[in-house]
């Protein structure tokens, strides 16, 4: 069921799919009691981090076990908890649902007339927010950077399914390009506590060259993907993201994979878009502290 | 019938506002400074409160966003007005909650706390009818005069906690909230202050006759010449139109150039501002869209071959700017979407 579930719809974003699995495995749990529970969730959360090791499904999977402790504390009775727990888990995706819609409207506003974007590897909230932008009668031109290693050529496909010119760079071409472009957009698979993001290995690269030339650097991303991780450097982002589920079962001396993801810092990035508003990356350790509060 | 006088006096006195407002844009009208503008702004909110017929919270906000986006509409370079309106459905919004009962903590802003643990989809639709609604909301729209006619005096007080003796501070053009700091530092320090006279219109020659009345030893400028000067000042202190949702600032033209130099040589650049001026806008990359561009006949006298282009403002990007000091103390500029989430309601944040 687990795995079915995480490669069933390519539309839907990984830490969705993973809350879903778990509020099926939540509707057919067995456990008597709540610790019990939490504890086949916990087990069920590693499963599905073995199957895919992304951010998001880690951040998806704390974010559940968080709301399945809040709900514990206010309805101490196992089977009436367990009622709310899956209505609200039901209404929760409901709400997250919408949230790239709410994303995509906050950020299109900022996308001018004759403006040039870039954008780095494939997003599916970037291209709602270059969607909703088109559909204003807006007009301007993507690049995209190719993103080895698993190349993303599917973004310019759809893009030009949309009409919108859009043309391929090289990752290496990125500094050569800059100085054409008026702003970047990029999604993020994870937002840390700090502010930064964590997105797609050459994320960094395009920051650091986009605060050189002095062009704005903004971000997408939905709420249920802010983590609670504090990363200081490239080095700190745990290993266990770094690289794909398969990689990680299969390769002993990981020193010698490519990772996949990289870290952003906050100081290089403008404004984050997401479906609780626009924040400036220093609102973002409040809204994690809101949560965890 | 009264109510029908009251409500006719109420739309003259709206229209003549707004008037007055399209009038003071034109530079025909009287100047006027953005505090007053603010205050007359909330009297006239108070008075529809008062005067304007509706049942509930909901009828109360209705009217009073039509009339602010009439107002935001009439002049939108001045953005006070559209912060007052802000400021004012906010209050009703908390009165409402307050008659509820409920805590106005949780109902306010999005976050992860609410999706998680929200029962329905609830709407907020401020349908309930309560009777002291009215008496409640007017007494907090006279508080937030009070603070408004304390603004100046409170930015003044902390003048000496950062002025200290024979130092020599940088200001331009003419800021009344500047004037009013510096002026409140003379009573007890010693300091000099270089006024950039900020052309075409020259307010720093004001600005400098009105410090020198009080003692203050005062250089006029020009503007070309701040760089040049940078290197002797200590400090950088100016006031500024509208404070944006990310820290930045729309100010008058050339403050851009004067936050350069003054992070050029790491001297510290200071904002006064008082609350009413932070505007939920964030600046978007074309500038041109949010300026005023003004009549250049005072630069240049022959035209016939040449393209003047006079803009009023200038954005000034949040990490040239070291503090804000408002009515409620001293704030970085990261610190910014806090104090607005404070003051306005994610919801009117679009009018």
């Amino acid at each position: 069921l687990d795995e079915t579930q995480v490669r069933q719809d390519p539309e839907v974003p990984s830490a969705v799919a993973a809350i879903r699995t778990l509020l099926e495995f939540l509707k057919r749990d067995q456990s008597e009691t709540i610790l019990g529970l939490r504890e086949n969730l916990t087990q069920t959360i590693r499963r599905l981090e073995e199957a895919d090791s992304s951010v998001a499904v880690s951040s998806g999977g704390e974010l559940f076990l968080r709301f399945i402790s809040l709900t514990s504390l206010e309805h101490p009775d196992l089977s009436q908890c367990k009622k709310v727990m899956v209505e609200r888990g039901e209404l929760f995706l409901k709400k997250i649902s919408l949230s790239r819609s709410k994303v995509a409207k906050l950020c299109h506003t900022f996308i001018k007339d004759g403006a040039k974007i870039l954008t780095h590897s494939s997003s599916r909230v970037v291209l709602k927010v270059l969607e909703s932008a088109a559909a204003d009668k807006k007009r301007f031109t993507v690049y995209v950077t190719e993103s080895q290693p698993d190349s993303a050529g599917q973004m310019a496909d759809k893009l030009q399914n949309l009409n919108i010119p859009v043309t391929v760079v090289l990752d290496a071409a990125v500094g050569y390009i800059m100085e054409k472009v008026d702003l970047v957009i990029v999604g993020a698979e994870g937002v840390v506590e700090s502010g930064g993001i964590i997105n797609k290995i050459g994320t960094y690269q395009l920051a650091v060259c986009s605060k050189a030339h002095n062009k704005p650097f903004y971000v997408v991303a939905e709420s249920f993907k802010f983590v609670r991780l504090y990363p200081l450097n490239q080095q700190d982002v745990p290993e266990r993201f770094k690289y794909k589920a398969d990689t990680l079962k299969a390769v002993e001396d990981l020193a010698e994979e490519h990772p996949m993801i990289d870290y952003t810092p906050p100081s290089l990035i403008t404004l984050l878009f997401t479906d609780l508003g626009v924040l400036t990356p220093s609102a973002v350790s409040d809204e994690l502290i809101k949560l965890y509060l | 019938m009264p109510g029908a006088d009251k409500e006719t006096d109420l739309t003259e006195r709206i229209e003549a506002f707004l008037a007055d407002l399209k009038r003071g844009g034109s530079g025909t009208g009287p100047l006027r400074g953005s505090g007053e503008m603010a205050r007359e702004t909330t009297y006239l909110l108070r008075r529809i409160t008062a005067q304007a017929r509706w049942s509930s919270a909901g009828d109360l906000m209705e009217i009073i966003r039509n009339e602010g986006r009439r107002m935001t509409a009439a002049q939108p370079s001045e953005t006070t007005v559209g912060n007052m309106v802000r400021r004012v459905l906010k209050i009703i919004r908390e009165e409402y909650a307050r008659s509820r009962g409920s805590s106005e903590e949780t109902e306010q802003q999005e976050s992860l706390h609410k999706l998680l643990t929200a029962g329905e989809l609830s709407e907020e639709t401020f349908r309930e009818h309560f009777v002291h609604l009215k008496a409640n909301v007017i007494e907090a729209i006279n508080e937030l005069l009070t603070e408004l006619d304390g603004t100046t005096d409170n930015i003044a007080m902390q003048a000496l906690e950062h002025i200290h003796s024979n130092e020599v501070i940088m200001t331009v053009g003419r800021s009344r909230t500047v004037e009013a700091f510096l002026k409140d530092a003379a009573r007890k320090r010693k300091f000099h202050v270089i006024v950039a006279e900020c052309a075409p219109f020259c307010q720093g020659h004001e600005m400098a006759t009105g410090l020198s009345k009080v003692g203050i030893e005062t250089t006029v400028i020009a503007d070309a010449a701040i760089f040049a000067v940078m290197s002797r000042v200590n400090k950088v202190i100016i006031g500024t139109q509208t404070v944006l949702a990310n820290g930045g600032l729309r100010a008058v033209n050339g403050t851009h150039s004067v936050a350069l130099a003054a992070r050029h040589h790491s001297t510290p650049l200071i904002i006064c501002a008082p609350m009413f001026k932070l505007s939920p806008q964030v600046f978007t990359t074309c500038s041109l869209s949010l300026n005023d561009v003004n009549s250049c006949f005072p630069v240049l006298k022959i035209l016939s071959k040449v393209n003047v282009h006079c803009p009023v403002f200038d954005y000034v990007p949040p990490e040239l700017i070291t503090l804000f000091i408002s009515n409620i103390g001293g704030n970085a500029p990261s610190y910014i979407y806090r104090l607005m989430s404070e003051l306005y309601h994610p919801e009117d944040h679009k009018l």
